[in-house]
């Protein structure tokens, strides 16, 4: 089915952080505990999905020439609403992900969806196709911003964003011992992400060898 | 005017600090535009002159137009149409005064538009409340601390495509395993202000 | 309310004004086919993506 195949596209195959490259910038920045993760995962879903839809509604009447500033235009508004949104609900979260949520207009993710779906594509389509990525691209983050704070501090733990002072959940993982905490820092952050993007794509090879396998076979 | 204060932010945003190193910022280019050298180096050139006409003009525009009429909401979008306007700008000037300039930097500069490094720097210049000379500094060392790293990795990368990698690990993942490296010697001057 | 309109509006005038001007200027000679030698970003909103190509 089409359409579950572009929901799902967002996963695995074309997982916009490992990849495909895209949002590097907040990727590798934001990962260093798993609020900041679940936060920025959530914030790129809501504007992916609406910004979506109006580049959907909007394609047949903008100009070719002058799309991307309108894309712009569009996204950076939908940001300064969630950013005043959070600003006023979230403040813990605001100060951790400081300049992050206003470089959400320049996130490649969101500008690329748009380019190469929203502005082909009717407005279902678009909208599943901001959830698929959104998700994909949550997920990933999480995987990562989880063996980062494993690793660096030993703790997985969780805030509730709305009220910083309570703690939803706090697991102990690595005795204080044994944490390494170079993860915290550049170099723990580009060691993750290359080693989770090489393994995507042994995986991917995997796949696609025993697929061809597959096809030689019925053949 | 305290020299010394704004040598040692100098040092700082181009050394310690570092854009890409340190905050992530700029990471698209970093990894598509640093397989060739003599395209690193034109590409840190037009973010240089985007990113210091930019932080001008929107430093300008924030405190002359937006605070007075208590428009402070509206920094976002005013500052990513003037970043746009510039770009096109510079392009125009560039194309008209030398075709050289052009040939190295021209095609450059439509990417920056959608750069994480330029808006950033003229968000900070207002969340820092930068006097006039603190964000000229921060201003150029910046996008000079950017040509740095990307030169330098752009030539590292030359000699990568060379060497035999795994498949899975070739092209970005070991760049970024590289990035990393980089980023530890480069915090290594931490103890330097 | 009406101010943020007019501003609004200002500022994609001047930007529609400077684009304008941008898209009448000529590239200079013997820049005609410059290609951004880029490779590797999946950005697809950039317009020197290989994909635009086709």
């Amino acid at each position: 089915m089409n359409r579950k195949e572009n929901f799902t596209a967002g996963f695995i195959r074309e997982n916009p952080v490992f990849s495909l490259y895209l949002g590097l910038c907040s990727t590798l920045a934001i990962t260093t505990t798993l609020n900041n993760a679940i936060g920025m995962g959530v914030a790129v879903i809501a504007v992916l999905i609406m910004s979506n839809v109006i580049i959907s509604l909007i394609r047949n009447i903008t100009p070719s020439e002058i799309r991307i500033p309108v894309y712009i235009v569009v996204i950076a508004t939908l940001v300064k609403v969630i950013q005043m949104l959070i600003k006023a609900y979230a403040p813990s979260l605001d100060s951790a992900l400081g300049v992050f949520i206003p470089l959400i207009v320049v996130n490649c993710i969101i500008l690329g969806r748009a380019e190469a779906f929203a502005s082909k594509n009717g407005v279902l389509d678009s909208a599943l196709d901001g959830l698929g990525m959104g998700l994909g691209y949550t997920l990933s983050i999480v995987i990562m911003s989880s063996i980062r704070q494993i690793l660096a501090t030993g703790i997985l733990s969780f805030d509730n964003p709305f009220n910083a002072a309570q703690n939803i959940f706090s697991i102990r993982i690595l005795p204080e011992d044994f944490i390494i905490s170079i993860f915290s820092q550049p170099f723990g952050a580009f060691c993750t992400f290359a080693c989770l993007a090489a393994g995507l794509a042994a995986y991917k090879a995997h796949k696609e060898k025993k697929e061809k396998a597959m096809q030689k076979e019925a053949k | 005017m305290d020299w010394s204060h704004l040598f040692v932010m100098f040092v700082t945003f181009v050394l310690i600090n570092n854009v890409i190193l340190n905050q992530f910022l700029g990471m698209c280019p970093f990894m598509g535009v640093s397989k060739k050298s003599s395209s690193a180096l034109g590409m840190g050139l037009a973010v240089t002159f985007v990113i210091v006409a930019a932080s001008l003009v929107t430093y300008g525009l924030y405190y002359l137009v937006l605070v007075p009429l208590k428009l402070e909401y509206m920094d976002l979008i005013t500052f990513i149409l003037v970043i746009a306007a510039l770009v096109q700008l510079v392009e125009m000037i560039i194309k008209k005064s030398s075709p050289t300039l052009y040939k190295a930097l021209g095609v450059y500069l439509p990417l920056i538009t959608t750069n994480c490094v330029v808006l950033n720097v003229t968000l900070n210049n207002i969340i820092n409340e930068f006097t006039f000379s603190e964000m000229l500094v921060y201003s150029t060392a910046i996008p000079l601390g950017f040509t740095l790293v990307i030169y330098i990795f752009s030539t590292i990368r030359e000699r990568l495509e060379a060497c035999e990698t795994l498949p899975s690990w070739k092209g970005n993942p070991i760049a970024l395993i590289v990035a990393g490296i980089m980023a530890l010697a480069f915090s290594g001057l931490l103890g330097l202000v | 309310m009406v101010t943020a309109v007019i501003y609004l509006a200002l500022l994609g005038g001047i930007y529609a004004l400077v684009f304008y001007f941008n898209h009448k200027t000529p590239v200079p000679k013997g820049c005609e086919n410059l290609k951004a030698q880029c490779e590797g970003c999946h950005d697809l909103s950039c317009c020197n993506n290989p994909s635009h190509d086709k």
